[in-house]
Formats: C-alpha cells, structure tokens, sequence
C-alpha cells in the first residue's frame, strides 16, 4: 500500500514539484494515505483563498483562468490550479482537455497546474479536490484556482470547498437563465459574462440584472458583481483579479475565511467519524451477510431496519487505529 | 485497490506541423479503456510536455509524431524525461517508423511505437501490460 514516506516528504517540503504531484496522486488514488498526509500538511494550511470556476462546458472557463493563474502570479502570489473533468460512467475513462488552453502556463515556478478526472465524485468535482487543494496550499500556494466540469448545469459542489464562487456565461446564456440550474445564481460571489468580444453581451448583463434585481444572488453576502471579459482578447481581466483580491481581502478582514475554514474543518471530523465508525462495522466478519439477512427479512416481513440499526451500532467499539500509530501530535 | 488504479497518459503533438487527428483517436482509444487522459494538443515542445507530465504525474507519455520528425522529438522528449526524473515512465505514441529507426529508439529507452495504420487496440494493450510491469509504489 503506498504510504507517505519521509523521503517523499522531504522532497515536498524541499519544493520538488515531482514529489508535489505524487503527493497529489497518493491521495487522489489512496484515501487511506490521507489522515498521515493531513498530519503532514496541518501546520502549513489555512492561509490559501480558494477560488471556484464554474459554469456550463465552452463558456471559456480554462481559457479565463490560464489568465486569472497569470494575473494572480504577476501580483506576487503563487497559484495552484486544479482542472476538473467528467469521467465516463461507463468506462471509468477521462478525456482531460483543459491544458490546451493552458499552454502559457507551463513552465511557469510559480503555477502548478493539475488535472483532476470526476471519478465517483456527483457536484462536478472529483471527491479528492479538498484534498488535493489542501496538497497545492502546503506546497506554498496561496491562491487556489478550482475548475468544476462544464456540466450541462453548473454544479454547487464547489460552494463546500472554495472561498469564492466566479460563475462564468457567455453572451448566449442570456436567453436561457431561467433554465440555469436553481441555486447557481445564489453561489456565485463573481458573475462573469465571457467571450465579450462576441454580440450579445449586453443583452445577457441585462437578463442577469433582472434576475439578480428579482431576488436571486445571495441572501447572506451582497449581490455579486457582473463582470463581462474577453479571455481570447485579455480584456476585463484585471478588472477581474481586482474584484477577486479585493473579496479575498474582505473575506480575510471580516473573519469569515477562518469561519469558512472551521466549518470546513468541522465538516472533515463529522465525516470522518462516520467512515470511521463504518469502517469498524464493516470489519466485522458477518457485516455484509448481516445487512442482507436483515433487509431481506424486512423486505419480505415488513418491519423498522431501526432495531437492527441500533443493535449494530452498540457492537461498535470506538477508538481510531491507524495502521502506523503516528506519535507527533499536531495539534490544531 | 491498488490493482485498480487509473492509469494515467499525458498525450500530445510536439512540433509545428498539421493537424492533431492521429493523437485524438489515440486519446479516445485510451479513454475508452478507462484510462485518464490529459491532452495537451498541438504545438507543444518537448519541455512543454515533459512539464506537463512531471505534474500531471503521468505514468505513460504518448506522442503523435507523423511529420517523419521522429529521430529527433523521441530522443529530445526521452533526454528530458531522464533528466528531470521521470525516465522511469513509458515514453511511447505513434509515427511512421522504420524498424532501424524503432531499434535505434528503443535502445535510448523508448518503447514501442505504432504506426497510423495499427489499430488503437495494439496501444491500449501495451500501455496496460507496460504499466501493470512497472506499477511505481506511489
Ligand atoms: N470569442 C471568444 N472565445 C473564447 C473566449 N474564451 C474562450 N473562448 C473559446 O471558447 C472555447 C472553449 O474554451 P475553454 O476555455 O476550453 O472553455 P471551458 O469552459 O473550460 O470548457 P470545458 O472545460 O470543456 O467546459 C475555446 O474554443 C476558446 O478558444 C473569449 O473570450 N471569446
Ligand atoms: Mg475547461
């Protein structure tokens, strides 16, 4: 079982960008690897703003966040990106385009880019993304750019692990924000109308004003800006990165970066005890045959699963073993 | 698990000329066994795509060398690989290669190359025995 070893973390820590993207495949292909590799990261996290990209396939997402990468380097920071995309259901297979429009990038210290497939993950985001997040903050990255797939609707999976949404349309999504997946509108922090060189864009601003003016947008943060951008011709670009810096900073200030963090963080305990607690049942030898005894006694019988769920969780005995007990104790 | 672990290619067309139609259907033919395929398209050079397989991870770095350039982006990209400490990755694609050439090639560590005429199954086969011989330990 591959496993974080010390060597691999000196090289890490070293900034040896190989040992940066095995780290990202240990826990994006070993979930068991993650609770060292946290131990590891912990004391390095919590600085990066995240930023969400999202928003249906072909609005230019990759295209803008080439530049935003770009952009944000130039201004002094070190920017991680991680490019999502769909994995097929069938074959379990990716196709992976987003680095054509990446290009500029490589090569570049100061960026490191990763391709993420979907795998099992549903919001248009792969399930190991926090992680891998987590993995590009540790390295030194202090802005975070994450690309959701282009999902026929954009997805809000994205909402849980990034600071800030940027939704991105184009000018043709303006006849059609009514079909606009429910709930995308209200994620967004940033709404960029792309591809502004073409017509339409004024049109589309307006639609999106007047669902924005009915009462969509947020409830708990201030309407978001609309922010029309050519990225095939660099234009509103900086203007973006203005808006961006300038809610980072708010979100920094305000105390609701750390609030958005503890919550994240409280989210990872909850789910951890939950896989955790399965885990132990689901060691027991009769786990499986158990459940399909119970449920197709139920299923015939009639009958509440809740005595049998309750009776399964008394056999449960709590305590965390990890397969090397780690004795640095890294408290938060 | 570990037996079930995606195997990763980095695909891309190094050099100036024509179309990328040949690595496209080699992308899809690899797509379509299951593999995750990052596709970096046309245009690259060979520390473009080195980089980009050093982040990526990459187990397997395909090209699409049709243009007869074959004698010097393989060796080029293969020079790259060692020294940036990703020699131990398959470095193989497809081209129009004279078996000196294939010969001259693999004794500088590169694998098999196909030709335009091969069926994208020889590839996927390749790729899937080279990997499950050389599984990296993480
Ligand atoms: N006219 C115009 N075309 C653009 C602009 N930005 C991107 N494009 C083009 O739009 C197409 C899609 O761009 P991408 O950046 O790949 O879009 P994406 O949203 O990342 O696409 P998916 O990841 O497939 O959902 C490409 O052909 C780009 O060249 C723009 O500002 N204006
Ligand atoms: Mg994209």
């Amino acid at each position: 079982m591959p496993t974080l070893t010390p060597t691999l973390w000196d090289e890490f820590t070293n900034g040896d960008r190989r040992a940066c993207a095995r780290l990202i495949t240990l826990v994006e292909n070993h979930p068991d690897a993650i609770p060292d590799v946290h131990d590891q990261l912990a004391t390095r996290l919590g600085k990066a703003i995240r930023i969400g990209i999202t928003g249906p396939p072909g609005v230019g997402k990759s295209t803008l966040n080439a530049l935003l990468a770009l952009g944000l380097a130039d201004r002094g920071h070190r920017v991680g990106l991680i490019a999502v995309d769909p994995s097929s259901p069938f074959t379990g297979g990716a196709f992976m385009g987003d680095r054509v429009r990446m290009d500029r990038l490589v090569g570049d210290d100061r960026i490191f880019m990763r391709s993420l497939a979907s795998r099992e993950g549903t919001g248009g985001l792969s399930p190991a993304t926090p992680y891998v997040a987590d993995v590009l903050e540790g390295f030194g990255m202090d802005r975070i750019l994450i690309e959701t797939v282009g999902v026929g609707q954009a997805e809000l999976d994205v909402m849980a692990c990034a600071d800030i949404v940027v939704l991105v349309l184009q000018p043709s999504t303006g006849d059609s924000i009514q079909s606009l997946k429910a709930g995308i509108i209200e994620a967004a922090d940033i709404i960029v109308v792309n591809k502004a060189d073409i017509p339409g864009v004024e049109l589309a601003l307006q639609a999106l004003r007047f669902a924005l003016g009915l009462g969509k947008g947020r409830k708990d943060r201030p309407v978001p800006p609309l922010m029309p951008t050519s990225a095939q011709q660099s234009e509103g670009i900086d203007k973006l990165l203005d808006e961006i810096e300038a809610q980072a900073k708010r979100l920094v200030d305000s105390g609701r970066h750390l609030e958005m963090r503890r919550a994240r963080i409280a989210r990872e305990i909850r789910s951890g005890i939950e896989r955790c607690l399965w885990e132990k049942y689901a060691a027991r030898a009769d786990a499986e045959s158990g459940i399909a005894h119970a449920a197709e006694d139920l299923a015939r019988s009639g009958g509440s699963p809740y005595p049998f769920i309750g009776d399964a969780c008394a056999k449960i005995n709590i305590t965390l073993d990890r397969k090397a007990e780690t004795n640095d104790s890294q408290d938060r | 698990m570990a037996t079930d672990t995606k195997i990763k290619v980095v695909v891309g067309k190094p050099g100036l000329d024509g179309h990328d139609r040949g690595a496209k259907v080699v992308a899809r033919a690899l797509v379509e066994a299951g593999m995750e395929v990052v596709y970096l398209g046309l245009r690259q050079t060979p520390e473009s795509i080195v980089a980009a397989a050093i982040e990526e991870d990459a187990d397997v770095i395909g090209l699409s060398v049709l243009s007869g350039a074959h004698m010097t982006h393989f060796p080029k990209v293969m020079e790259l690989m060692k020294e940036k400490g990703i020699g131990d990755r398959l470095l193989t694609g497809g081209g129009i290669i004279p078996t000196k050439d294939q010969e001259t090639l693999t004794a500088m560590g590169v694998g098999k190359l196909f030709g335009p005429g091969d069926d994208p199954s020889l590839i996927v086969n390749y790729i899937q025995d080279w990997v499950k011989e050389h599984r990296r330990e993480n």
